[in-house]
């Protein structure tokens, strides 16, 4: 057992280090982060739209009329639709702070070439008409919602690496001598920006002269399907789990470190669901979405360490227990779990450590069966955040279904199970630890 | 004294704040004491006399401790038995021997 604590802190950890102390996935994060409180709104004028009580959408109608819900969904237009927009802004910003250059105009740029990588155009189907027609002048919402998430976060890198090789160089313009330094720092971003430009310019017209015709159409060929199978599947998503709970043993946060990577893709499948649950497709496309892991897997925090807090209120016989599980009972209701992981410890603990792998691979595949025989209602794209308590979280994500709620209670009964004896044989240890004292 | 605490969300961390404001209050030491994520840092940090980092976040340490150079503050890692049993009086004393040092 020592051997496996060794690999963990001489091997696992070094490289976890490397992995999430790298920039990029840094700035990825952090930038992605920006969208979140926009599409919590969004979900909150969602879930409004589509309460499930009967007679709901007639009383609805009555009261404001029969466009009540596109008036409504308004707001999720503006939230949901535009993270790619957002997000790219975040993480050019938060990589130019990370490379200490000014991160508004970074941002800024990146804005700026990721709507020159975006063709305006938008298909428009004509009353009466049998096929759509391009139609030029606009900004297509399509892509700038999860759609054009993967090209608005590869330009915020492309153009912030630009942004700041040209800046660290010190390829800036020089103005005489009389000129207002406030003057002059105002054309600091002037070369960058147009180099970028330049370079986002010509990569439009080169890619325009292939099959593929756009950028987003490369993108999404090329990295987006791929992702999205690796995303999607079920193999994937225990890897995924497997890494979370395997960093948070060496006392990593795996969610984060993992997020980094895997957060862009969860968020373009929640996204997917949203799209459908809002026309009222009977079958929504998704199973593993971002809520997939904070609501239905992570209860109680990673590890799905709920359960073990119950225990220790309830069984603990050694003081040691009993005393953090009065602590941690609050957090976890919230999911936050560092007193359990670090407190109990599970971090470093081998004993602890194999339940707390276990028990959430075992509900990602109880949720996977539950959720892809229809058992139970897939997640509908709702944002709930995180912290949600559990049952109500469930509620929530799945777009107001008891289903929901009932899958949490059950996955909640299988991690019980599985900490269990292991929770008997740590407590026992503690017990005769304090009476020997 | 000014202390700063971060971890991944905060969130963490913030249940160590009011645990080392209540050890603060008692020992009549007058703290300033807030947690922030690891992503707003940055703009918190010139307003702290010591910044205080949350073990899941250590891989984060080299960079923090940079920015603390910087910035002229101590920056180091809470204990890990510390910060799982929530304990307020130990990362206060912590804190005091970083920034008297």
């Amino acid at each position: 057992m020592s051997k496996f604590t060794d690999v963990l802190e001489n091997k696992v950890m070094p490289m976890a280090g490397r992995i999430a102390g790298q920039r990029h996935l840094q700035a990825l994060r952090d930038g992605l982060i920006l969208t979140m409180p926009l599409i919590i709104v969004g979900s909150i004028f969602l879930i409004l739209g589509f309460l499930p009580i009967p007679g709901y959408e007639e009383f609805m109608a009555n009261t404001y009329g029969d466009q009540w819900l596109t008036k409504l969904l308004y707001p999720v237009g503006a939230t949901f639709d535009i993270m790619a927009l957002i997000a790219g802004f975040g993480i050019a910003y938060r990589l130019a702070e990370k490379y200490n250059v000014e991160p508004l105009s970074a941002g800024a740029i990146s804005v700026s070439a990721f709507l020159l990588a975006t063709p305006f155009e938008v298909s428009f189907l004509a009353e009466g008409a049998t096929a759509a027609v391009m139609v030029g002048g606009a900004i297509p919402a399509a892509l700038m919602g999860s759609k054009g998430l993967f090209v608005a976060m590869l330009i915020a890198m492309l153009s912030t690496e630009i942004y700041r090789y040209i800046i660290q160089k010190n390829i800036v313009f020089k103005l005489p001598d009389g000129v207002p330094p406030a003057v002059s720092k105002s054309f600091v971003a002037l070369i960058p920006g147009a180099i970028v430009i330049f370079v986002v310019w010509i990569l439009r017209i080169l890619v325009e002269n292939t099959d593929f015709g756009s950028l987003h159409n490369i993108v999404g060929e090329i990295l987006g399907k791929p992702l999205g199978v690796l995303g999607g599947s079920l193999i994937g998503s225990l890897v995924a789990v497997f890494l979370v709970q395997l960093l948070w043993s060496c006392g990593l946060h795996g969610a984060s470190i993992v997020g980094g990577v895997m957060g862009p893709i969860w968020l373009a499948s929640t996204d997917a669901n949203r799209l459908a649950f809002q026309e009222g497709a009977e079958a929504l496309p998704n199973v593993f979405t971002q809520q997939f892991f904070d609501i239905f897997v992570y209860i109680g925090g990673s590890g799905a360490t709920f359960a073990l807090v119950v225990m220790m209120l309830l069984r603990a016989r050694s003081q040691q227990m009993k005393q953090l599980g009065r602590l941690a009972f609050g957090p976890g209701l919230f999911n936050i779990n560092e007193p359990i992981t670090f407190g109990m410890p599970i971090v470093m603990n081998p004993l602890m450590i194999v339940p707390f792998i276990l028990a959430p691979l075992a509900i990602v595949i109880t949720t996977y069966i539950a959720m892809s025989t229809g058992l139970v209602a897939k997640p509908a794209g709702i944002a709930v955040p995180w912290t949600m308590p559990p049952i109500i979280g469930g509620y929530l994500a799945t777009g107001g279904k008891i289903s929901g709620a009932l899958l949490q209670l059950f996955n909640f009964c299988v991690t019980f199970a599985i900490y269990y004896p292991f929770f008997r044989m740590w407590d026992r240890q503690k017990y005769a630890e304090e009476q020997g004292k | 004294m000014r202390i700063l605490l971060c971890c991944a969300a905060g969130m963490s961390t913030s249940l160590l704040v009011t645990k080392m404001e209540k050890a603060a209050e008692e020992q009549g030491v007058e703290a300033k004491i807030w947690a922030v994520s690891a992503d707003v840092v940055r703009n918190h940090v010139d307003n702290a006399d010591v910044l205080l980092v949350g073990p899941q976040v250590r891989y984060m340490l080299p960079q923090l401790k940079k920015l603390g150079q910087e910035k002229g503050i101590p920056v180091d890692m809470i204990n890990t038995m510390h910060y799982g049993t929530c304990n307020g009086a130990e990362v206060l004393k912590f804190a005091k021997q970083l920034v008297t040092k």
